[in-house]
């Protein structure tokens, strides 16, 4: 990992060296691009501080009482708690699973293992709305639809492959024969797993975790399909509100993911650095 | 006793009763030459969670050639009646058709855009710019579809940002909303930071020094991206192009909102047909041609240009 961490003298040193652009004809273009990628996402935190009821350019004054009348509306709270629950429930699952099936395929023996690699990926191939159909058919079959945790279990089928995908590449990383140095002194498998081998693929953990997360939060067309009214989650009500009017209210409550995506976004860089993601 | 040492003492002790708990459940022998078995039993719940899909799909083959009845829904009689008239209702194929076309399209636009984007974040020298990038890639990204393609409504919508500027000027109002450019635009914005993330890695594996000598032998910067860079970064464009093609076939937010119901996709249809149809049997037939299509289209990119970082991820990073 080459992460640069200088003071913030360092920094500002850094950061006057280079106006002179490198590549000045790329940069510009590319500095479209990100405005093209960014208006979308910030134009919404913009919209959400209007002060009158509708949405119309340039907007008027602005005011954060659009963020005041969120308490007003239970269903968007209730809808966003729904929202942090299956995510929390769909990270906590793909821990465990994610961590034994990538031990599992690098560490052991398995016959078929590529195979068995590009099964895995099943998920990604089939389309996601597709998925939709298919866990609405087999929870409606086992009449369990309309229950919570099934959102949680779709959110975890789904997007299982990023864990395994961030875990396996951690495995991968780890020499064995560190393993093999605490045994030989010693420590019980069990010991072994919880001071050598956990900590070194704490990262790719932590990495998938946040991707599950962030991804369960935002998860939309597979629950869409498979929720019930009495059970939608936050980006299935906003998906319903859109449709019926554009008011800076829900642009207050879609602020809310930006603001999350923010937040995401700094602590992917404190904890594992940004570039990681790029590494894959 | 300081209560710090009482703390460790206290996460010895559970330790050992974990430890002799541990090998008075499994018998040590297993570690002796660990058998193959437990790493069976370690895959086994990431292979039955992924199976469900795959049973999923066998019972979508049954349900497509079941008969469907408006009153009950299902009867459970086989016919191959969806799939005759997935095949010669033109209205059906030709949602069918559009799905491909603008997913094509949308592909070789979002790489083609992604990849001087991704070339500057990987080579960019300045801390400082690398992070922006970075941060113009990861923020939307993170954001989730419904709130960008909300934010694309007021971006592109009559009274929108768009033709607000337009009208400074006196064009307009330009009409985005349901149209399929508005669907383009949306989709791209979606697209983009995808194919940005699959080029990346491709890229960074160019040996730099190869750029130089080319440009030390005498070629401008544009003959050098044609003819050193792009061939290098191949296994990244298929991968990005995979990528992108199979998620924007299958969309339904970005066509559902800015299309309005007028620039329809293959998602789009299979949700009405699930729910203001409610037959089953057609939309496990729209679904199983979904999945064909877009593995047959697939395959043909392996089969034209490699596996590209795909393949790399799954034979794990050796």
């Amino acid at each position: 990992m080459s992460r640069r961490r200088g003071s913030s003298v360092d920094w500002i040193f850094n950061r006057t060296r280079s106006a002179h652009i490198e590549y000045p004809l790329l940069t510009s273009f590319v500095a479209l691009e990100i405005i093209f990628l960014l208006i979308p996402t910030l134009i919404v935190v913009f919209v959400s501080l209007e002060s009158r009821s509708v949405v119309i350019f340039p907007p008027s004054s602005l005011s954060l009482r659009w963020y005041a009348q969120i308490p007003n509306h239970p269903q968007y709270i209730e809808a966003f708690i729904r929202s942090v629950e299956v995510a929390v429930m769909c990270t906590l699952l793909a821990i465990p699973i994610g961590i034994s099936t990538g031990i599992g395929l690098i560490r052991y023996d398995i016959r078929f293992g590529n195979v068995i690699q590009v099964y895995l990926l099943l998920p990604f191939t089939v389309p996601l709305v597709v998925s939709g159909v298919i866990l609405l058919i087999l929870f409606g079959r086992l009449g369990v639809i309309g229950e919570l945790w099934t959102v949680g279990i779709a959110l975890t089928i789904i997007n299982i492959p990023f864990m395994i995908w961030s875990v396996t590449s951690r495995v991968n990383a780890l020499n064995p024969e560190l393993e093999h140095a605490a045994k030989n002194l010693g420590a019980d498998e069990l010991q072994t797993f919880i001071y050598v081998t956990l900590p070194s693929i704490m990262p790719g953990v932590i990495t998938g975790s946040l991707i599950m997360f962030v991804l369960g939060m935002n998860e939309f067309i597979v629950s869409l399909i498979i929720t019930t009214p009495q059970i939608v989650t936050l980006p299935v009500e906003l998906y319903t509100a859109i449709r019926a009017n554009i008011s800076p209210l829900i642009a207050a409550i879609a602020s809310i993911y930006v603001i999350v995506a923010f937040i995401t976004v700094y602590l992917a860089d404190r904890i594992v650095g940004l570039e990681e993601f790029l590494r894959s | 006793m300081s209560p710090q040492t009482r703390v460790t003492q206290l996460k010895w002790r559970l330790e050992d009763a974990l430890v002799a708990t541990k090998r008075r459940v499994i018998p040590s022998e297993i570690y002796q030459s660990p058998p193959s078995w437990v790493g069976y039993l370690l895959i086994s719940p990431g292979v039955l969670l992924v199976s469900s899909l795959f049973v999923g799909l066998l019972i979508l083959t049954w349900y497509s050639f079941l008969t469907f009845d408006p009153f009950e829904f299902i009867v459970y009689e086989l016919t191959t009646e969806s799939w005759t008239e997935f095949l010669t209702e033109p209205a059906y194929y030709g949602i069918f058709w559009r799905t491909l076309s603008l997913s094509a399209l949308i592909t070789v636009l979002s790489v083609g855009l992604a990849f001087p984007y991704a070339y500057l974040t990987i080579r960019v020298r300045s801390a400082f710019m690398r992070k922006t990038l970075l941060v113009g890639l990861f923020v939307p990204f993170f954001t989730g579809i419904i709130v960008r393609a909300y934010g694309w409504l007021i971006v592109l919508g009559k009274n929108g940002l768009v033709n607000a500027v337009l009208g400074v000027f006196g064009i307009g109002p330009v009409r985005f909303i349901g149209t399929k450019a508005g669907v383009v635009i949306g989709l791209l914005q979606i697209m983009i930071p995808y194919a940005i993330i699959m080029l990346a890695p491709a890229i960074q594996s160019i040996d730099r020094s190869l750029e130089r000598a080319a440009q030390n032998l005498g070629a401008n910067p544009i003959m050098t991206f044609r003819t050193v860079v792009i061939p290098l970064a191949k296994p990244g464009i298929a991968g990005a192009s995979i990528v992108v093609f199979t998620i924007t076939s299958a969309t339904f937010a970005i066509p559902g909102i800015i299309g309005a119901g007028r620039v329809d996709f293959m998602a789009n249809l299979i949700f009405k047909t699930l729910f203001s149809l409610t037959n089953y049997p057609l939309a496990s037939s729209f679904s199983l041609g979904l999945v064909a299509v877009t593995s047959t289209i697939i395959l043909i990119i392996f089969y034209l240009v490699g596996t590209g970082t795909l393949g790399i991820s799954l034979e794990g990073e050796e």
